[in-house]
């Protein structure tokens, strides 16, 4: 997901000049020379000069190079296909599942897909990732739902405390 | 003194209080030395369960877990060469180096010494500079809050390791997200754009949870598996440490110094400790070719560097509200939750609480070295879980936790929306501290900012009149124009050199 400083600086002067004008827009206070539309004003105009700067390259000299520290005993490198950066996206999507289906599915179910999809993507077996995805979900309902009394929902399959 | 002494006692002598504070270390220490897992991140997933704890109690967990994670970023760094957490990542060469030669016992055991020394030299600073500093501030008006605020927004990108340009985008993009919300001047739904959960605003800790937690499980799923720590005996821990102590007294006292003083400058945390200190170290030893092939020296002067500037975080963050760090930004909402308001009134009406926050962090301190010391032992053993079990238990973590913060499905949103772009903006070069230190004091710029103007009826004057205000908007510009300053001086030393060889 590394985008040309000249992408993510043209983005950040479009989002800069949306929140300067939706500042604008907004009903000022009556009687009152400042209002909620200063701030956003401000911000976003400040937003826009820097992702112009960035666009056009200033301040790169000061970037210093990562200090990626190899590991030893020579990794198997990852295949790196076009798709393969795609999976890094794999994390937020299951989260959002979670809100989509949890409240139907139940917690225990719906934690113990999301534990064996995270588990294999990372490459655990199932001999692995099954064990794991029984007992997490139950462990983690034991402590929020059990000790600290947050109302997970139930679903198709209640827990029996 | 004494009174408030013996109430601090007795508000962390309760069971609660030091189980809390037992299992939060141990916690701690496990997150902190597993690769990947950083210090701020293992804070962020604590906090869904300090909702349930007593005030104190709930301080507690995050002063032991964070003081413990950092030393125990060591431990990878040391025998695998791969820092625990991004605060070990300055030595973590130096420190493999000195396991190759045989010496991960030195190493180590001056990781975990030179860190408790570290830390409460750091507790020290707080203990010393909140009080008196707390008498100024609390003379001081909006005027002179939002410089402050202001200048802690500037020192946040000024050092970050990256563009200055890039961090203070940053910087704006989280005070951009704290602009959503009613929570405004006028009262009226800002960039809410209909949805009724966006009314109440973005919630800092779930965004925070998103940016240090999910993008970090985001990171995992395209980097190889770190190699699981090698098997081996280790010898006497703490044997030679105080030889090292008398030998380097100059240097541990430094890197403290330098710990505590990047500790209270908003927005810069342990990470940057310990890269300034071991520089710091190189430069001014008397042996500096033996730095990078298993010299004890930096690794004394960095690991009393970073644990120190865990405590002096604290300043800025009880007194103003102010983030020293990123974990300090997680501490602060723990402590609006909790009902103790950061302000310099903190110092006055509940000096109790403060006494008692300095004695969590000495005994934190002090039981690091035997809980490290065990773990030392053990991190063979616990350090063998693969990635492929731990990141599945986190991102439930972060979907429960999300959750437990206001009941409400939408801060599982949150979580995942801010991972994306935590991970986008990492991947970029965009520093993530900046954005999180903007989310965390928006409202609070926000409120200063447009209090005084209307304070001063639109007039710009009266930000420079107090004299408090004054020498703080010097410093708060100075810090604004000293990146600008630099790039032109660059250039134009770009543009004589050549000039300068063509001769």
């Amino acid at each position: 997901m590394r985008l040309p400083d000249r992408v993510t600086g043209l983005f950040l002067v479009g989002l800069g000049a949306a929140a300067a004008y939706g500042g604008w827009q907004l009903p000022p206070v009556p009687g009152q020379p400042v209002g909620p539309n200063v701030f956003p004003l401000v911000i976003g105009t400040g937003l826009a000069l820097c992702g112009l700067a960035i666009a056009l390259g200033i301040g790169r000299s000061f970037e210093e190079e990562e200090h990626l520290i190899p590991v030893e005993g020579g990794q198997p490198t990852p295949p790196t296909s076009k798709l393969y950066g795609l999976r890094a996206l794999l994390p937020p999507a299951l989260l959002l599942l979670y809100v989509a289906i949890a409240e139907r599915l139940g917690f225990i179910l719906t934690a113990a897909m999301i534990v064996y999809v995270t588990s294999t993507a990372l490459g655990a077996r199932w001999k692995v990732a099954l064990p794991l995805a029984l007992l997490a979900p139950i462990g983690i309902h034991l402590i929020f739902s059990k000790l600290l009394r947050v109302p997970l929902p139930p679903g198709v399959l209640p827990m029996p405390w | 003194m004494l009174n408030t002494l013996a109430q601090a006692f007795a508000l962390i002598t309760t069971w609660e209080v030091i189980v809390a504070m037992f299992a939060a270390s141990v916690y701690g220490l496990v997150i902190g030395s597993l690769p990947g897992l950083s210090a701020t991140m293992a804070t962020a997933l604590l906090v869904p369960v300090t909702f349930y704890l007593s005030p104190i109690a709930a301080i507690a967990t995050i002063v032991a877990a964070s003081t413990m994670a950092i030393f125990a970023g060591d431990i990878p760094g040391a025998l695998l060469r791969i820092p625990g957490t991004p605060a070990s990542a300055a030595y973590a060469d130096e420190a493999y180096a000195m396991t190759r030669k045989g010496e991960a016992e030195l190493a180590l055991g001056a990781g975990v010494w030179f860190s408790a020394v570290g830390g409460i030299a750091g507790t020290l600073s707080l203990m010393i500079l909140a009080p008196p500093l707390a008498e100024i501030a609390l003379s001081f008006s909006t005027f002179e809050y939002f410089w402050l605020a202001f200048l802690g927004l500037m020192c946040a990108t000024l050092v970050a390791r990256s563009s200055p340009v890039k961090a203070i985008a940053s910087m704006f993009i989280g005070l951009l997200v704290a602009c959503i919300g009613i929570e405004n001047p006028g009262g009226v739904p800002r960039f809410t754009f209909g949805i009724t959960n966006l009314f109440g605003g973005i919630e800092p800790i779930p965004a925070l949870v998103g940016v240090f937690a999910v993008a970090q499980v985001m990171r995992a799923m395209l980097t190889p598996e770190p190699p699981p720590i090698p098997k081996r005996k280790f010898g006497s821990i703490m044997a030679g440490q105080w030889r090292l102590t008398k030998k380097y007294n100059w240097q541990m006292t430094r890197g403290n110094i330098i710990g505590i003083i990047i500790g209270v400058l908003p927005g810069a945390g342990a990470d940057m400790a310990a890269w300034v200190s071991y520089a710091m170290s190189k430069r001014f030893s008397k042996e500096p070719e033996k730095f990078g092939t298993g010299h004890v020296e930096g690794l004394v002067e960095a690991g009393a560097s970073n644990n120190a500037s865990i405590a002096s975080g604290w300043v800025p963050s009880l007194l103003f509200g102010i983030p020293g760090d990123t974990i300090a930004a997680i501490a602060i909402g723990v402590l609006y939750m909790k009902g103790l308001n950061p302000g310099p009134t903190l110092f006055t009406e509940k000096a109790s609480s403060m006494y008692a926050i300095y004695l969590m962090f000495i005994i934190a301190n002090i039981i690091m070295i035997p809980l490290g010391i065990v773990m030392i032992r053990l991190a063979s053993h616990v350090l063998r879980a693969p990635r492929s079990t731990v990141m599945p238990v986190i991102m439930l973590c972060c979907a429960v936790g999300s959750f437990a913060i206001g009941n409400n499905m939408f801060g599982v949103v949150t979580v995942a929306t801010f991972g994306i772009i935590g991970y986008v903006m990492e991947e970029n070069g965009y520093p993530v501290a900046a954005m999180v230190l903007g989310i965390v004091m928006g409202t609070m710029i926000e409120q200063s900012f447009v209090t005084s103007l209307i304070k001063s009826d639109g007039s710009v004057l009266p930000f420079f009149e107090r004299p408090i205000a004054a020498i703080l908007a010097a410093m708060a510009i100075g810090a604004l124009i000293w990146p600008v300053l630099v790039w032109v001086w660059r250039k134009l030393r770009r543009e004589a050199a050549p000039a300068t060889a063509s001769r």
